[in-house]
């Protein structure tokens, strides 16, 4: 069971409301769990993360095994295969993929990019930090929106090595 | 007339137990609240209770505790209207104030001017002699001449304290008892003062000997409105570590309360200041007390106090930070029962170092006028990053003998595994005599361990 299908799951249990929920494949047990309290809160998190990377619902996997607190969303957990590098922010502050609401992105998926290329803008506190590649590659995915508020070590891009 | 409105978003910039109280005092008031959060504590608790948490940077403090310019930053793209600042960090660093205030952004606490005014123990010594509060005595200006400094402790007798002037937290501060240690004590403070706070001005003053350390909790609204919430007896303490508090002090009656008080009042009036402060004070055996230095933050301890005047103080530094006056007045102001808070922290018993590590097991004690405020759970990990205090265990009774009973039976109550803490000192101090009787003074510690 993959963190993949995790989602699925979870997408469809908040789809039809269930609150209680036991699903057990082989060595593999996930349960999940809502109350209130914690639906209130998944719609107030900062970052629009996809469900089952947050904390709550409480799943807890036998697989995982440790007991351990399912950690947020953090770069480790992206499917980024080996020919790929994970361009990730390097501060808070708010992302723009272009130098002004006028100028066309600086860089779509399938723009060819190499070291020192500038990616985006995380803006804070009123500076513009421009972000460059520090690989060089084909950006296979944009994982943030235009204007989004990021935080540090959020992953942005993902380039496909060359 | 205007109705006063309070904060709809608050950052809460700091972690543990602190950032959780603050989150606490955030929802009862109904103010939503953003966590901002090390990749070391992804997991921690203010990371989870907070309604949004934002990680500003790796676990090193400096790179995102510490991290003026990503913490403003978290708070401008999640639209906070004001930072609290809890305490340690930079709960007292005139610089972050000053930024939220270019922002902004409410610091809930102090102006910037008067976390720099009390952050300098020269100037708060002055401010103290302009206010009649009594200092000890002892020159009231920095000396960098090790000779003429030397002049000063003859002439005020030893043994002399020799401290920083920017100092905290015990460091760049010497006890002096013969002439012979001046001259070298003298130049370890001033390079400790020049290390640790970037400032090599030091200070000498008389040596109070065995005194008590007691505080005034003050708060002040923006009307100029001052009231004090009595007194903590902060005695107990390890290299100028606070251990063990309690409130009211088994030293401290109704008329010198009041003295204390007013003197603390006027200190606070004399330098315009706002919000939640508290002032800290010496008190020597015949019951002369003398100016220390006043902590502009929301102290560790506070909770004492919380439970004894039935007044929340973190919620009133919000509704004061907000604009809003003091809703009492010091006619209201009760001292109901005894409280006593012990520090339980992640320690080797036998070297007193910081013992990081993974709780294994957890479980805090309950029922009847106990009150926990701590961020552990099972499986927490205690990371060397950070300070190493796991929960603040508060114990409060109808006198001070039904609150020493319920320490105790919460302490034994106390589970924490996979650590060594501090509960095993804790019970220890509250078997003494000597504290039973409430006869004890800085130097008791000391004693103990002989």
């Amino acid at each position: 069971m993959d963190i993949k299908e995790i989602r699925e799951i979870l997408k469809l249990l908040e789809r039809h409301g269930v609150q209680d929920f036991t699903l057990q494949r082989g060595d593999n047990k996930i349960r999940v769990r809502k109350n209130g309290f914690v639906e209130e809160r998944t719609q107030v998190r900062f970052r629009e993360v996809p469900v089952a990377e947050t904390q709550p619902p409480a799943v807890q996997t036998a697989a995982a095994g440790s007991g351990a607190p399912t950690p947020a969303l953090a770069a480790d957990q992206l499917p980024v295969g080996e020919n790929q590098f994970l361009v990730t922010s390097p501060i808070v502050g708010t992302f723009y993929r272009a130098p002004s609401p006028e100028s066309p992105p600086y860089v779509e998926v399938g723009s060819t990019v190499n070291k020192g290329k500038v990616l985006c803008i995380v803006e804070a506190m009123k500076i513009m930090n421009e972000i460059e590649c520090e690989v060089t590659g084909k950006i296979s995915a944009i994982l943030v929106e235009n204007a989004q508020p990021v935080e540090y070590s959020q992953p942005l891009f993902i380039v496909d090595l060359v | 007339m205007n109705v006063l409105k309070l904060f709809s978003k608050i950052l809460v910039a700091n972690r543990g137990e602190i950032a959780l109280r603050v989150i606490r005092a955030c929802r009862e008031l109904g103010i939503r609240t953003v966590a901002i959060f090390s990749e070391a504590d992804r997991d921690a608790l203010h990371t989870r209770f907070a309604d949004e948490g934002i990680c500003i940077g790796p676990a090193n403090p400096l790179q995102s505790y510490l991290n003026i310019p990503a913490i403003i930053s978290a708070a401008e793209v999640s639209d906070c209207e004001a930072i609290h600042p809890g305490y340690g960090f930079l709960a007292e660093n005139p610089e972050f104030a000053e930024v939220c205030e270019a922002s902004g952004i409410v610091f809930i606490g102090p102006r910037s001017e008067h976390i720099k005014l009390m952050g300098n123990k020269i100037q708060a010594r002055n401010l103290a002699v302009r206010a009649g509060v009594p200092i000890p005595p002892g020159g009231v200006e920095g000396v960098s001449d090790p000779e003429l400094a030397l002049q000063g402790a003859r002439q005020l007798g030893f043994p002399v304290i020799i401290k920083a002037a920017a100092g905290g937290g015990g460091r760049g501060i010497r006890v002096v008892h013969s002439e012979a240690s001046f001259r070298t004590s003298f130049s370890m403070a001033q390079s400790e003062a020049s290390s640790s706070f970037n400032n090599p001005e030091v200070y000498v003053e008389k040596f109070i000997e065995s005194p008590r350390h007691v505080e005034i909790q003050i708060l002040a609204d923006n009307d100029g409105k001052i009231v004090y919430l009595g007194e903590r007896d902060c005695s107990i303490q390890r290299r100028y570590q606070k251990l063990l508090e309690e409130a009211p002090s088994p030293a401290v009656g109704g008329e010198l309360r009041e003295r204390m008080g007013e003197a603390a009042a006027n200190l606070t009036r004399e330098a315009g200041y706002v919000n939640a402060g508290t002032v800290e004070f010496l008190l020597d055996k015949e019951g002369n007390f003398y100016f220390m230095e006043m902590n502009t933050r929301i102290q560790v301890e506070h909770p004492v106090t919380e439970m004894v005047t039935g007044i929340d103080l973190v919620k009133e530094q919000i509704r004061i930070s907000a604009g809003h006056p003091l809703g009492f007045g010091q006619d209201d102001i009760r001292i109901q029962g005894h409280a006593i808070e012990c520090r339980i922290n992640a320690e080797d018993p036998d070297n007193h170092r910081p013992s990081p590590g993974t709780i294994s097991f957890y479980y805090a004690p309950g029922g009847p006028g106990i009150r926990v405020d701590s961020a552990a759970f099972e499986s927490y990990y205690i990371t060397p990053h950070y300070d190493s205090m796991i929960a603040k265990l508060v114990a409060h009774g109808r006198d001070r003998e039904e609150a020493l009973a319920r320490m105790q039976r919460a302490l034994e109550e106390f589970v924490i595994e996979g650590v060594k803490t501090t509960i095993p000192l804790h019970q220890r101090i509250l078997s003494t005599m000597k504290f039973r009787k409430g006869e004890y003074g800085t130097d008791f510690l000391e004693g103990l361990n002989k």
